[in-house]
C-alpha cells in the first residue's frame, strides 16, 4: 500500500476506487516472513500538488469533519518571483511525528502514537481540554465543535487497517500524496525518501518532532510561520 | 512582513482555550497569592497585618471557590472531569495541576474556617437568621491550628503557582508561551492582582484602615516592580538574543499594530496604578486597586487569547472576536456573577470589619513592660 494515484492511472489507465483498494492492499506475508509493523508515513509532493482541494474534501466526507473544520487542507500561496508570479500550493496535515508533543501533555493519556506511526486520539476519554491543540506545532488539531473532543487527521486509520489508502491519498488528482511503510524497504515512500534524500524536507525541523510527513519541493520559506500577507479567505469568519 | 508572498486560502483555528481559561489563571493566580498575603497577620498574627492579611483571606477564599468553576467551564467536555482522576499522566503538567488544585482549595477552606471559627462562634451569640450555621461553623480561637493550616495551604499554593505556569511555558509551540520566565510573569501579577483585590475589599468590606490601606500599597508597588523587571528582562532577552524564545516571539508580534497597542496597554497598566500607589499610598487605594486588577487581567488575557491569535503556520493574524455567549462574554459576567455571591455568602456570615472596633494588641514587650 504505498501507491500514489497518478501510478494507478499510469499503469491501469483509469480503475475504480474499490479496485484500486484492492491492488493497492498490501500483500498477504508468506508464512515464513518474519512479522514487522508497519511505520506509516506520507511524501507529499509539492510541485505535482494543484490545489484542488479534493483531498480536503475526501477527508471531510470520509471523517464526517464538521462545517469549517479540517483534518487536512492545502494552503495556497501567491509567490512574486522575478520571473513572474505563481501559485504555491502546501498540502497541510498531522505530522504524525516520532516525538509528538502532543501527545505526554494529555492529561487523561486520550492520545497517543500507535505501533504502526499513527498518532490517534480516544474521543471516548478526551475531555477537550485543548492542550494537545496548544502543544501541536503544526495547527494540525482542533477541537471538534459536534464531538467536543480533540480532532484531527489519523491517517484514516480505519481505512489502513482494513488495506485502503487515506482517502485524501485516494483522490489526489495530481498524485501528490503518497503513503506507504517506511519499515519496507521496496515501498514507494521508502524508495523515494532513499532516492530524493537530498530533496527531503519536513515542516518545522527545529522542533525536533521528526514528522513523518515528508514534502518534495518545498520551499524552505514555506517550512515555517510563513512571512507573507494575510490571508483573503477565512472559512472560520464565515460562521454565521 | 515579505510581501511577495500573499497568502489566499489558509485555515483559521479557533482559540481552543476560550476565556474561561483567561478567568481561572486570573483568578486561582489571586487566590495563591491572596493566600500567601494573609499569612502574616492571620496565621502568624502580626499586628500590624492582621487586616491587611484579612483582606487577603477573604479574597483568597472568594477567588478560590470560584476558580475551579471557570477551570470545568473551559472543558469541552466538562462531565468528563472524572478521567483526570481516572487516567492520571505523569508526563502532562495539567494532570499534576489536576491533584495540586483541590488539595490547595480544601487546605484553603480549612484555613479560612479556622481562621474565622471565633468571629462565627461570637456573631452566632447574636441570634439571627444564620445564628444555627454561624454555630455550627463557630469554635474557640485556635491559633496554633491556624497557624499550621495557614502554612499548609501556603505550601499547598506553591505548587498551584508552579503548574499553572509551567503548563503554559511547556506549550513550546507558541514562542509567546515558551518563556522560561512565564512563571515568574504569572505570579508578579498574581500578587499585583492581589494586592489589588485586598486594597477594593479593604475599602468595601474591611475597616478602611489607613495603615492597611499603606501596608497593601507597599505590597502592590513590589509586586509591580517585579513584574517591571521580569518584563524588562524578557524584552532584553528578545531583543539581544533574536534566536531565542523570547526573540522568536517578539518578531512574531513586532510587525502587528494591535500588539502594539497591547503593549502600550500592557505597560500602562503596570505603570499607572505604580504612579498612583507611589503619589498616594492612602486614599485612593481602591482606584489603585482596581488598576491592579485591570493588570493581573490583561496580562493574561494577552498572553492567552492575543497568543492564540497568532498562527503556529500561517501568515499574519487571526481576529478571533469576544463571542457573547457561555464561550465569550456571559461566561466571564456569569463568573463575575458567582464570585459576587460568594462574597455576599462571606461577608453575610462574618464581620470582616470587626478589626476597626480594637485597638491593635500591644505589642509583647510591652506588655511585659507595663
Amino acid at each position: 500500500m504505498d501507491r500514489s494515484r497518478r501510478d494507478i492511472f499510469g499503469i491501469f489507465g483509469s480503475i475504480t476506487a474499490g479496485a484500486q483498494a484492492a491492488m493497492a492492499a498490501p500483500a498477504p506475508a508468506k508464512p515464513d516472513a518474519p512479522q514487522r509493523a508497519p511505520h506509516w508515513a506520507m511524501v507529499v509532493d509539492v510541485g505535482k500538488c494543484i490545489g484542488c482541494q479534493a483531498c480536503t474534501m475526501a477527508c471531510i466526507m470520509e471523517n464526517a469533519v464538521p462545517e469549517n473544520s479540517f483534518r487536512t487542507f492545502v494552503s495556497t500561496y501567491e509567490v512574486e518571483t522575478e520571473a513572474g508570479t505563481h501559485n504555491y500550493m502546501l498540502p497541510r496535515l498531522c505530522n504524525h511525528c516520532d516525538n509528538p508533543p502532543c501527545t505526554p501533555v494529555c492529561p487523561v493519556g486520550a492520545t497517543w502514537k500507535e505501533p504502526d506511526g499513527i498518532v490517534v486520539v480516544d474521543a471516548d476519554r478526551c475531555v477537550a481540554c485543548g492542550y494537545c491543540v496548544q502543544a501541536c506545532p503544526y495547527d494540525a488539531r482542533f477541537i471538534n465543535r459536534q464531538t467536543r473532543t480533540a480532532d484531527k487527521c489519523t491517517f484514516c486509520a480505519h481505512r489502513v487497517h482494513a488495506g485502503l489508502l487515506p482517502a485524501c491519498v485516494e483522490t489526489c488528482v495530481g498524485g501528490s500524496r503518497i503513503f506507504g511503510d517506511l519499515n519496507d524497504p521496496q515501498s514507494e515512500v521508502s524508495r523515494i525518501l532513499k532516492a530524493r534524500k537530498d530533496e527531503v524536507r519536513v515542516l518545522k525541523p527545529e522542533e525536533n518532532t521528526r514528522p513523518q510527513v515528508y514534502y518534495l519541493g518545498l520551499d524552505p520559506r514555506f517550512e515555517g510561520r510563513v512571512d507573507g500577507a494575510p490571508t483573503l479567505w477565512r472559512p472560520s469568519e464565515a460562521r454565521g | 512582513m515579505n510581501n511577495q508572498i500573499t497568502e489566499l486560502l489558509y485555515v483559521a483555528r479557533d482559540p481552543a482555550w476560550a476565556p474561561w481559561a483567561v478567568t481561572y489563571f486570573f483568578l486561582i493566580g489571586l487566590s495563591y497569592a491572596a493566600t500567601a498575603l494573609s499569612l502574616p497577620g492571620v496565621a502568624f498574627a502580626s499586628p500590624r497585618w492582621r487586616e491587611a492579611s484579612r483582606m487577603a483571606l477573604l479574597g483568597a477564599v472568594i477567588t478560590g471557590v470560584a476558580a475551579p468553576v471557570a477551570l470545568l467551564s473551559d472543558l469541552g467536555n466538562p462531565g468528563r472531569f472524572l478521567n483526570f482522576y481516572l487516567h492520571p499522566q505523569a508526563t502532562s503538567w495539567m494532570s499534576w495541576g489536576a491533584f495540586f488544585l483541590p488539595v490547595y482549595v480544601a487546605a484553603l477552606l480549612f484555613y479560612g474556617w479556622a481562621a474565622l471559627a471565633r468571629d462565627l462562634r461570637e456573631a452566632s451569640e447574636k441570634g439571627g437568621l444564620f445564628a444555627p450555621l454561624r454555630r455550627l461553623l463557630g469554635a474557640p480561637e485556635r491559633p496554633a491550628l491556624v497557624r499550621l493550616l495557614g502554612i499548609v495551604a501556603a505550601l499547598a499554593a506553591v505548587p498551584v503557582a508552579l503548574y499553572t505556569g509551567v503548563e503554559v511555558m511547556v506549550a513550546k509551540a507558541r514562542p509567546l508561551w515558551g518563556t522560561s520566565l512565564l512563571p515568574f510573569q504569572f505570579a508578579a501579577t498574581a500578587f499585583v492582582g492581589a494586592a489589588g483585590m485586598a486594597l477594593i475589599l479593604e475599602r468595601l468590606v474591611g475597616a478602611a484602615d489607613p495603615a492597611s490601606e499603606r501596608k497593601l500599597a507597599r505590597v502592590l508597588v513590589a509586586a509591580l516592580v517585579a513584574t517591571i523587571v521580569v518584563g524588562a528582562l524578557w524584552f532584553a532577552i528578545a531583543l539581544f538574543a533574536p534566536s531565542s524564545v523570547e526573540g522568536r516571539a517578539l518578531a512574531q508580534v513586532a510587525k502587528s499594530p494591535v500588539w502594539r497597542v497591547n503593549a502600550v496597554w500592557l505597560a500602562a497598566a503596570v505603570l499607572v496604578p505604580l504612579v498612583l500607589v507611589l503619589v498616594r499610598p492612602v486614599g485612593l487605594g481602591w482606584v489603585a486597586g482596581l488598576l491592579a486588577l485591570n493588570a493581573a487581567w490583561m496580562f493574561r488575557w494577552t498572553i492567552f487569547m492575543g497568543g492564540q491569535n497568532i498562527p503556529k503556520t500561517g501568515a499574519g493574524w487571526y481576529s478571533h472576536p469576544l463571542e457573547l455567549g457561555p464561550e465569550g462574554l456571559l461566561g466571564i459576567v456569569g463568573t463575575a456573577g458567582l464570585v459576587l455571591l460568594i462574597t455576599i455568602v462571606l461577608t453575610t456570615l462574618v464581620d470582616w470589619s470587626r478589626f476597626a472596633a480594637e485597638p491593635a494588641p500591644a505589642p509583647r514587650a510591652a506588655r511585659i513592660g507595663g
